[in-house]
């Protein structure tokens, strides 16, 4: 192998290291397997073994970000709307350190699950986009949705997919 | 010994590209954090920048608003 060619070569690795992104998670594929942590000390993990045959929804949330702390109130009202109905909520805290995600909840008590990520694995795993994204998951383990960002009457359109989601069971 | 020149410049771009690296949404927290604000003092910043555009007619491009979550 001649210099040149080496030199081509080392040129293609390093752009391929430095573009290796992957697929983010679309509507129809298969949800990545959720095995994280709680963000509470005393509560205990959250897998997706623990979440079977349920629909779940999965939301991904940070303090720094206003949009998720506008949606984290409607979704807990959506909750206790409709967890008798079989409906899980997931909000994994992406927070580093997890401190700032805590003293959020301190605030806004919220009745649903909540895993803390700080490393982002499961934000790798899902590769989320923005900040916030959600996404609704069926029973058997499909996404029905994908929700990015959160505005004003964004919960209208989830409540529907939810419902939806929930009468399909 | 042009060649070898040539070959040592590429391998040092291509060492200083391998350091660019992407923030991923959930890490933009990083982003919003008062020691990453270009102007540490936000009160003198908003000063500065009225006298700015009391003087030159012409306001903002100097800082970003929001929480830095890409979303709005």
């Amino acid at each position: 192998m001649t210099l040149k060619q080496k030199s081509q070569m080392l040129a293609l690795l390093a752009l391929s290291a430095v573009s290796s992104i992957a697929a983010a998670i679309e509507e129809g594929d298969k949800a990545p397997n959720i095995d994280l942590p709680s963000i509470y000390a005393d509560h205990p993990a959250i897998t997706t073994a623990s979440l079977e045959g349920k629909t779940v929804y999965v939301d991904f949330w940070a303090s720094w970000c206003a949009p998720c702390l506008t949606s984290l109130p409607l979704y807990n009202d959506m909750y206790n709307k409709y967890k008798d109905q079989g409906l899980e909520i997931v909000a994994i805290n992406v927070d580093n350190p997890i401190e700032d995600g805590l003293d959020f909840l301190s605030d806004t008590p919220l009745d649903f699950l909540i895993p803390a990520d700080p490393d982002g694995e499961a934000a790798e795993l899902f590769e989320v986009i923005g900040m916030p994204t959600s996404y609704l998951i069926e029973p058997d383990g499909t996404v029905k949705l994908v929700h990015v960002g959160f505005r004003q009457g964004d919960i209208v359109s989830i409540e529907e997919a939810i419902q939806a989601s929930l009468a399909g069971n | 010994m042009r060649q070898l020149r040539m070959s040592f410049l590429l391998l040092l771009c291509v060492t200083l590209l391998a350091s660019c690296t992407e923030v991923r949404a959930w890490e933009r927290g990083y982003l919003a954090r008062e020691e990453m604000a270009w102007d540490p003092d936000v009160l003198e910043s908003a000063l500065n920048d009225h006298i700015f555009f009391s003087k030159e007619a012409s306001s903002g491009g100097n800082s970003a608003a929001g929480g830095g979550c890409g979303c709005n």
